[in-house]
This record gives structure tokens, C-alpha cells and sequence, in this order.
């Protein structure tokens, strides 16, 4: 018998919150399967199973290795229901966001967490990976009309390349705003450089996203 | 109180007693190079250039850190796999290229590195570094861990993460095959030199709470953190550096623990990231070890001259009178890029503030 909408939403976001990708899988394919909306499955299951992740992440009862393995269980199940969205016009499109590792830096675990929660809130994001030159950065997002740029840097040398992204948005895209985060970078030094937000961790970037955007 | 030099200033707090001033230990690396007119990237490829920077740094600010090698990403290269040196606009230190490990089958496969014939990947070039340092009297400092942080570089960083709840043995004989290495080091290194003149230094960043939970902390870095310091006080030598990097507060229990369960007389160097109040570290460790400061280092890279003073001497004032001395420190590495106002910023606040007379 077939388990009813709610029950398999609860499921999938507990799968996500297990990390457990074969089940998320199974339970992508199974809502397709009973004909549920994809999208739905996606909010209701996915994100709110992601949503439970970044509560327990800050309040330290989650820590990163469990945050990768629902990562994994999440995209197992979006994989799957993606391609069978509905395309709706009438909708606005999601706000862009480029997002990368600031010149110099390698140190990518952060970035992809980040990347991975503004996924989840709805933005359409465009990685530009990582040690990405200023340049690259800001023609980027001219290119694709971004929003928001989000750097992350793990040194104290890389956190250097973030404020010129700043100015060079200032001069060729002044429709963009800068967060800035990673481990050396404070409130303060956001402030210095004149980035729009700074977001201590992965949870907080997304919160500062969906301010800025929305303003 | 007569002015101390350097080594005399280093020589009293290692051994109990009130120097002139707080001893400043920059935690400079990258930043020798930038202001002797070398590549920070020559200082990590080539040990003779690294001493040289590093000495002359020295030489140049009178502060009381002598020259040492290492890096957070040591471990792939000596397992065969891949670094690059830090040449690039931006770069601050080696960083991996090839992990040696991206499947279990290649832990499985992994061959431990010996010291008997050439010296595996960055240890030829701290050996080179050791050897100049301790000619002149200088301890050698060789950098034996963390195990976790180095293992967490030797595999693919985001695999090994996951593997800590998907494949927990395989991950156990990564970190026994990496502490393995390290122990041949310290052999290597004690053989050598001598142990009275090495000074282990240990730490790294993975294990950060913003990444590992405290019960990971006690499962997967502790027993490999234990099994290194056993082999040092086995072998003799008398002090080791401890850098637990970055937020490491909830873990301090299980140094703590390290500590009584090895009953050791030499001395920790205790020096944690700006987010571990100094007189927690004092509380912690301070009534048999040395508690270096943790000012916070992207401060001293943008703030202004008198801000830098300003956080020196609230560190100073925070650990200056711990019970076995206090050093002051940056909580990670000197910034690499900052100006060389900075150290002196550092060097001012300990002769203002810090003075014991």
C-alpha cells in the first residue's frame, strides 16, 4: 500500500537527516512513482530534512562529516526528482548567486557546504570553483546578472583578494552584493572592506543571502 | 632585572623561572620570506631558504622564535602523493594536488614512509632546517602532527570525513599508518640530533569543532594524539608545541587527559586559536605548562598598529602571570602578508606591558 504525502515527506526528511542516500533514493523514486509533485517532495521532504541538519549544526549536536553524508542523501533524492519538475513561467526566476574560493585558497569544504544550503533555499547558484581570480569573479557576474557574489577564504593571504571583487563589482556590476565568510573573516573585517554581509558558517550565509536579496 | 637576550629569555620560561619580559613567538613562517626577499613558496621547497628567511627574520625583530619548518597540509607528499608550493598570487603554503588516497583499497594499499635511506617529501627539507638550528644551538623543531589533520589531507579531505561513519576501520588504519610515520620521524629526528635538542610540534585545524564533534575528537584523533606523545616521552625529548588550531574548546578535556594519563615532566607549549580564552588555557594547563598567547591573526593583518598593541597587551595581561610563564603569540600563523609594523606592534606591547620588574 502506498504510504500517504505527509508520512513520505517525513520519511525522505529523515532519510536526509540519517544520511542515508539509498533510502532517499528509494523514497525519491517512490514519490514519482505515486504521482506526488516533485517540487513538493523537494520542499516538504528534502529541505525540511536539511533545514533539521543546519538546526543541529548550530546548535553543535551535528558536526561536518554528518552534514557531507546528508548532503550526499539529499542530492540522491534531487537527482532524481529534478528532471521531472514542472516549468512554470508565471513563477520568478530564483535570484543568481556566484560563488567560489577567493585567489589563493584550495580550501573548498566550506564553500561546497554553502553552496549546497543556498541550493537548498532556491537560488540558482553558479560555482566558479576555487583560487578564482578577481576577475573571473566579477565578469561572472555580469555574465549571469548574479545577485550576490559569495567568497569564502581560509587564509589570512587569500581574505586579501576579497575586497578588490568588491570594488570591481562597484565599478562593472553595482547591481551585486558581496558576503564574505570562511575561517579568518569576522563582522568587523567585512565591514572594513565593505562587503554587504559576512555569514559565520553555512546556516548564517543563507539567512544573510535571503536578506539581501530580497531588499 | 638585567635585559635578557633571546635565548636567555626563551632558557628562563623553559625552565620555570621569571624572564625579563614575556618572550614573543610570532608563529612566523610565510612572513620571513616576504620580508627577506624571497618567494614564500622557496621557503617551503627548499629547507636551506626557509632557515635562512626564517633566521634573518629573527635577526631583524630580536624576537625569540627560531627558525622551523612545517605546514597544515604535511602528509600527501610523503605518502606519494602531490603538493604545490606556494607560488601563486595569494598562497600562503603547500597545498595538495593529488591525494595518495581517494578509494579504501588505497589506504589498504598505502606503504608508511621509512627515514632509513632519503628522507620522505617536507621532512628532507626540515631535516635540512634542523640540522642548521640545532649547530647553532637552537632546538629542532619537527613538526609530528596531528595525525587527524594529516590523514584528513592524505585522503581526499571529504571522503575521509564521510568515511568516519561509512568505513571507520579503514579510516582507524589510515591514522594508524600516518601516526606510524610520525613516529619514524621522531626516532629519525631523535637519533640525529638528540632528543634534549628536538621540540615535536603538534596540532592541526581539522579537528576544529566547527568540523569535528568532541566524540569524533575521542574516537578517531585521540588515540593517535596519546600514541605520538608516548613515543615522545619514551624517546626523551624535553618540550613540545601544541597547536590545537582554531575553535578546539570542546575537545580540551582530551588534552587535559593526554596530560595526567602521561604523567610527563617536560612542557606543553599551549598555543589555541583566539577562540580559547587565555585564562582557560591557564585553568586548564597552567600549573605545569607554558601558555602561549592567541592574539587573533586576521586582526594583525587589517587592523592599525595601535589595535595590534592594544590586543598584544590584552593577552599579556590575560596570561602574563600564569603560574609556569607565557609567551606571546598570534592563535595560528603570522599573517603572512602584514606589515612588518605588526611585529612590531608585538614586539612593543611585550617590552610596554610586558615586564616583570
Amino acid at each position: 500500500m502506498d504510504m500517504d504525502k505527509e508520512t513520505l515527506f517525513k520519511k525522505l526528511a529523515d532519510a536526509v537527516i540519517d544520511g542515508d542516500e539509498d533510502e532517499t533514493a528509494r523514497l525519491a523514486q517512490e514519490a514519482l512513482d505515486t504521482g506526488i509533485d516533485p517540487y513538493d517532495a523537494i520542499m516538504q521532504g528534502c529541505n525540511k530534512g536539511m533545514a533539521e541538519v543546519s538546526d543541529r549544526y548550530e546548535a553543535k549536536e551535528m558536526f561536518v562529516p554528518e552534514i557531507l553524508l546528508s548532503a550526499d542523501a539529499m542530492y540522491a533524492a534531487i537527482d532524481i526528482l529534478r528532471p521531472h519538475l514542472k516549468v512554470d513561467d508565471t513563477v520568478a526566476k530564483p535570484a543568481t548567486i556566484i560563488i567560489g574560493v577567493a585567489q589563493g585558497d584550495i580550501h573548498d569544504i566550506g564553500k561546497n557546504l554553502v553552496k549546497m544550503m543556498l541550493d537548498v533555499a532556491g537560488f540558482n547558484i553558479i560555482d566558479v570553483g576555487r583560487d578564482v581570480p578577481v576577475e573571473t569573479f566579477v565578469e561572472k557576474a555580469v555574465e549571469h546578472n548574479a545577485k550576490l557574489v559569495a567568497i569564502s577564504a581560509l587564509m589570512t593571504t587569500s581574505m586579501m583578494n576579497m575586497e578588490p571583487v568588491i570594488e570591481g563589482l562597484k565599478e562593472q556590476h553595482s547591481g551585486a552584493k558581496t558576503i564574505v565568510g570562511g575561517a579568518p573573516i569576522s563582522q568587523d573585517f567585512a565591514d572594513n572592506i565593505g562587503a554587504a554581509g559576512y555569514g559565520k558558517d553555512a546556516v548564517a550565509a543563507v539567512r544573510i543571502a535571503k536578506k539581501l536579496t530580497e531588499a | 632585572m638585567a635585559r635578557m637576550t633571546p635565548p636567555e629569555r626563551m632558557g628562563a620560561v623553559m625552565m620555570g623561572e621569571k624572564p625579563d619580559r614575556v618572550p614573543v613567538v610570532p608563529f612566523i613562517l610565510g612572513y620571513s620570506a616576504q620580508i627577506t626577499g624571497v618567494s614564500i613558496g622557496d621557503i617551503y621547497a627548499d629547507g636551506d631558504k626557509c632557515f635562512d628567511a626564517m633566521f634573518n627574520s629573527m635577526r631583524l625583530h630580536g624576537y625569540e622564535q627560531t627558525p622551523m619548518y612545517g605546514y597544515a597540509s604535511l602528509g600527501p607528499w610523503e605518502f606519494g602523493g602531490e603538493v604545490m608550493f606556494p607560488y601563486g598570487k595569494g598562497h600562503s603554503a603547500p597545498s595538495v594536488t593529488k591525494h595518495p588516497v581517494m578509494s579504501i583499497e588505497d589506504i589498504e594499499n598505502l606503504e608508511v614512509p621509512t627515514f632509513e635511506k632519503e628522507l620522505p617529501g617536507g621532512f628532507k627539507e626540515s631535516d635540512k632546517v634542523a640540522k642548521r638550528c640545532v649547530a647553532m644551538g637552537m632546538p629542532a623543531t619537527i613538526q609530528t602532527g596531528s595525525t587527524f589533520t594529516a590523514s584528513s589531507v592524505v585522503a581526499e579531505t571529504s571522503l575521509f570525513l564521510k568515511w568516519i561513519f561509512k568505513e571507520p576501520k579503514a579510516v582507524h588504519l589510515l591514522l594508524e599508518k600516518v601516526s606510524d610515520m610520525f613516529v619514524n620521524a621522531l626516532e629519525y629526528f631523535a637519533e640525529t640530533y638528540g632528543p634534549e635538542h628536538c621540540m615535536p610540534f603538534d596540532g592541526g585545524p581539522v579537528e576544529a569543532n566547527t568540523i569535528l564533534s568532541p566524540k569524533q575528537f575521542k574516537e578517531f584523533a585521540y588515540p593517535y594524539m596519546e600514541k605520538l606523545h608516548k613515543k615522545i616521552k619514551e624517546l626523551g625529548m624535553p618540550a613540545v608545541l601544541m597547536h590545537p588550531c582554531a575553535d578546539q574548546n570542546l575537545n580540551i578535556p582530551y588534552y587535559v587527559e593526554l596530560r595526567k594519563k602521561l604523567n610527563w615532566e617536560g612542557r606543553y607549549f599551549w598555543l589555541f586559536g583566539p577562540e580559547t580564552p587565555i585564562q582557560d588555557q591557564i585553568d586548564n594547563f597552567g600549573d605545569h605548562d607554558i601558555i602561549c598567547g592567541n592574539v587573533d591573526p586576521p586582526s594583525i593583518q587589517y587592523k592599525s598598529y595601535e589595535d595590534v598593541v592594544r590586543l598584544c597587551k590584552e593577552n599579556i595581561e590575560a596570561g602574563k602571570d600564569s603560574p609556569n610563564g607565557f609567551v606571546l603569540a598570534p592563535g595560528c600563523e603570522f599573517p603572512p602578508l602584514a606589515p612588518p609594523i605588526k611585529v612590531m606592534a608585538m614586539m612593543d606591547a611585550a617590552e610596554k606591558y610586558g615586564r616583570y620588574d
